[in-house]
């Protein structure tokens, strides 16, 4: 099917958020090349659990799409054109499986040595939306506070020393009520800057009691999606026992249907009003590597995904320490909450997880007035980052964290 | 992929620092170089072509799991590779750019290594290179034996690596294929004392839910113990000593050269790919393993008389990993991005007739490996499409 074919009734199966989004626009996605289009239908087939900062994204996207004039569209959308299609991905059905589409456009640009010409592109249609969108900041600067090495021990390997240079170094804060501290700030914030999907918690372990008082505050930790997990590769293995009796199971074949999970499939319940967060917290389970096994890699990626998607005002993110390694089937099947912690390596894990989570605030508009926080949890060392603060500085007189987060306000 | 990046803005300073860290990569490897012979005082060590033996042998190791500069030879790496930085470093030729523009995954990117031509095929598939692999140019022009060329594979999905398709050179002229995890699995069939020993026989990491395909290894396991001399339970018992795939590797490899003293011999390790479980300090512990059997491996070498004075070693990984600024990647974990930095990584060679502390700044290719050898070992490569590198030759 070609996209000038596409009609109303084609996107009948799209959930009904979705599907009047794509009704409305349905002139834009016709002249949309293939490539580009795939993108569009794996955002419209999610919108209506998308969070508001995606929707309003997309919705951007469309009104400036909409505006241009014939030569400028087709000018814009030239590159994507560009590149050739096989009649194979042609044929696949791109409408209800954009996922799918995707997943098999990816394999064939890497075969056909044409992976950089589409980054290329992409950028480049990227680069377009930001000019014409022009961004604008947060209505407050954003705050990312980082807590890592919960149950760990100082180790000899020097912490925070990616982020050092971008921000004040602090060796000598008060460790006693210092995590309260912190949730007191969170708490503060969501509730005089409310904002759906503005505030988040995301705990490796087990989220400290007080985080579940605090209203408007988003929370999602490791220890409840454990079993998510479990029940996840529970369905996989099925699926796999089935599929293989008629063949091998390719990849591609894994993926789609990991990509097809819902929450009721993982047994993840709730009510309408929050159906964005389980359907984030499928994602980031049936999407990420790594992170169904290993707490650390789930706070990382939860948190570069929450950044990336919902955009949020506030983020606390909590390491914890993780599971040893082991064999990967043993990972696969064991209860990654009863067994043994690696306590170094999750410090090690996690320090490098912060500075990813400070890279990923910063991709983010405001972020010359983000304020981004790293503390090593019960210990004396942070590092802080922000416009008042010096950068590359140390400072090693005594304080709390209270001070620390007023100098950096 | 390009919705990763729907949403963000890349802030000048972000995109600065991502720049410097392209810019400054010459020059904090060639300082890598140079600091690791920093004791010289003089420049390059005579070149000792003049007294190269007739008979010369090469060792190719090659990571499979990717390594990017920041773990490796940039200055915040360098502690993690203490033994190249200390002891082989000094004695090697050092590249360092050599970019891999093919598809960068880790079979097919180390089938393009071997051919000297960019192979298109499905990373995953149970298929050989189409194109001829240098073993087997080496094995036809040298008129040499099955055993005087060997691949030891660090997973199942490389068991086709030994010889291309057919369509090119006739079937039975490649290289020996050993995986030693499936003979270790076959082994611990045998015995049944698998116990214990789950974590050597991790067949990959970038997708453990897939199956990979069944194996028709070469070189099955009763033929391998019978030619190598060594027993089943000598086999499954010296396995138990050992901490990691990668050591099992090495292991069977020091086998080979004990009992066949192989002219060409091809090792792919592949203990850091663990990265792709997102655990950076599993992903240091790879690279510091790795480190210490490249040193291993260069000793085994020196102290074997077969190979002593007249080997050459090439040491390289199949390409990088994701840059921590690619918006669309995640940094260390994968190489999907297909940016520099995942394809740009570096090549050191060692051994009798290659300069020692010399850095080649130019831009080399992946594909150049192969001519290389051939260059090396006096066989040409009339498929591969690199061009040799003049400077350790």
């Amino acid at each position: 099917m070609h996209p000038r074919d596409l009609r109303v009734e084609s996107f009948a199966k799209y959930p009904p958020q979705g599907r009047s989004l794509a009704i409305a626009n349905l002139n834009v996605l016709k002249r949309m090349p293939l490539i580009l289009l795939s993108l569009m239908l794996r955002q419209i087939i999610q919108y209506d659990w998308s969070f508001p900062a995606e929707r309003e994204q997309l919705l951007l996207q469309f009104k400036f799409l909409n505006h241009l004039d014939a030569a400028s569209f087709d000018g814009l959308m030239s590159s994507f054109s560009a590149i050739p299609l096989s009649n194979e991905l042609i044929e696949i059905d791109w409408i209800d499986n954009p996922q799918r589409f995707s997943e098999q456009l990816t394999a064939y640009l890497w075969s056909q040595h044409q992976i950089d010409n589409y980054h290329k592109t992409a950028q480049e249609y990227q680069q377009r939306l930001q000019a014409a969108f022009n961004p604008m900041p947060p209505a407050v600067p954003r705050w990312t506070i980082v807590v890592v090495g919960q149950g760990s021990q100082q180790t000899e390997r020097p912490l925070f020393r990616r982020l050092r240079p971008r921000g004040t170094l602090f060796t000598e804060i008060d460790p006693a009520g210092a995590l309260d501290i912190l949730l007191d700030a969170v708490s503060s914030r969501a509730q005089q800057h409310p904002l759906e999907y503005g505030h988040w918690y995301i705990d490796g372990g087990e989220p400290h009691p007080a985080a579940a008082g605090i209203p408007g505050l988003t929370i999602m930790s490791y220890n409840k999606l454990a079993s998510v997990a479990k029940q996840e590769f529970a369905l996989l293995n099925q699926f796999t026992n089935r599929a293989s009796k008629n063949g091998a199971v390719g990849v591609e074949a894994v993926s789609s249907y990991i990509a097809g999970l819902s929450p009721e499939d993982l047994n993840l319940k709730g009510t309408p009003v929050d159906a964005p967060l389980r359907h984030f917290e499928v994602n980031i389970l049936t999407q990420g590597a790594g992170c169904q096994i290993y707490s650390t890699t789930f706070v990382q990626w939860a948190s570069r995904e929450c950044l990336h998607r919902a955009q949020p005002l506030t983020l606390f993110a909590r390491f914890a320490t993780r599971q040893s390694n082991a064999p990967m089937e043993q990972l696969l099947a064991r209860d990654p909450l009863t067994q043994p912690q690696d306590q170094a390596g999750s410090l090690i894990d996690a320090d490098m997880g912060a500075y990813y989570t400070w890279i990923n605030q910063s991709r983010l508009a405001g972020a010359e007035q983000s304020r981004f926080l790293v503390w090593f949890e019960d210990h004396r060392l942070a590092c802080a980052i922000a416009p008042s603060l010096p950068p590359g500085k140390i400072s090693t007189a005594p304080t709390t964290m209270r001070r620390v987060l007023d100098w950096m306000a | 992929m390009m919705n990763s990046n729907s949403g963000y803005t890349r802030t000048g300073y972000l995109h600065q620092i991502a720049q410097q860290r392209a810019m400054t990569r010459r020059s904090f490897l060639s300082s890598a170089a140079v600091a690791g012979a920093a004791s010289r005082l003089f420049g390059f060590a005579p070149l000792k072509a003049a007294t190269l033996p007739r008979e010369q042998k090469t060792v190719v190791v090659t990571f499979g799991g990717g390594a990017r500069d920041e773990e490796t030879f940039a200055p915040e790496g360098q502690e993690n590779i203490p033994r190249m930085m200390n002891e082989l470093i000094p004695q090697a030729t050092f590249c360092t750019q050599l970019v891999n523009r093919g598809i960068l995954g880790h079979y097919v990117a180390t089938a393009s290594l071997a051919t000297g031509v960019y192979e298109r095929f499905d990373n995953f598939a149970d298929v050989a290179p189409k194109n001829p692999t240098v073993f087997e140019y080496f094995r036809k022009e040298l008129d040499r034996p099955a055993n005087d060329t060997w691949v030891i594979a660090p997973s199942n999905g490389f068991n086709r690596i030994g010889q291309s398709d057919g369509t090119q050179f006739a079937p039975g002229l490649g290289a020996q294929v050993i995986l030693p995890k499936h003979l270790l699995a076959s082994a611990l069939g045998k015995t049944s004392s698998s116990a214990g020993l789950d974590f050597l026989l991790q067949d990959n990491y970038e997708d453990p839910l897939y199956t990979p395909p069944a194996v028709q290894s070469n070189v099955q396991l009763s033929r391998l113990t019978e030619m190598l001399h060594l027993s089943v339970d000598d086999f499954t018992h010296h396995a138990k000593t050992l901490s990691s795939a990668d050591e099992l590797s090495v292991y069977v490899m020091r086998q080979l050269m004990r009992q066949f003293a192989p002219s060409l011999l091809w090792i792919t390790l592949h203990d850091m790919d663990i990265a792709h479980s997102g655990a950076y300090s599993l992903y240091l512990e790879g690279i510091q393993r790795t480190d210490r059997l490249c040193a291993e491996i260069w000793q085994m070498i020196e102290n074997d008389p077969e190979y002593k004075g007249r080997t050459t070693m090439l040491i390289l990984p199949d390409f990088g990993r994701d840059s921590d600024f690619s918006a669309s990647g995640n940094g260390f974990q994968h190489h999907r991005t297909g940016d520099p930095l995942s394809r740009t990584t570096w090549m050191m060679a060692l051994g009798p007739h290659i300069r020692q502390n010399r850095t080649v700044d130019r831009p080399l290719d992946s594909l150049d490996l192969v001519p290389t050898l051939g260059a090396m070992m006096n066989f040409a490569t009339p498929s591969a499409k690199g061009k040799p590198i003049l400077e350790v030759l």
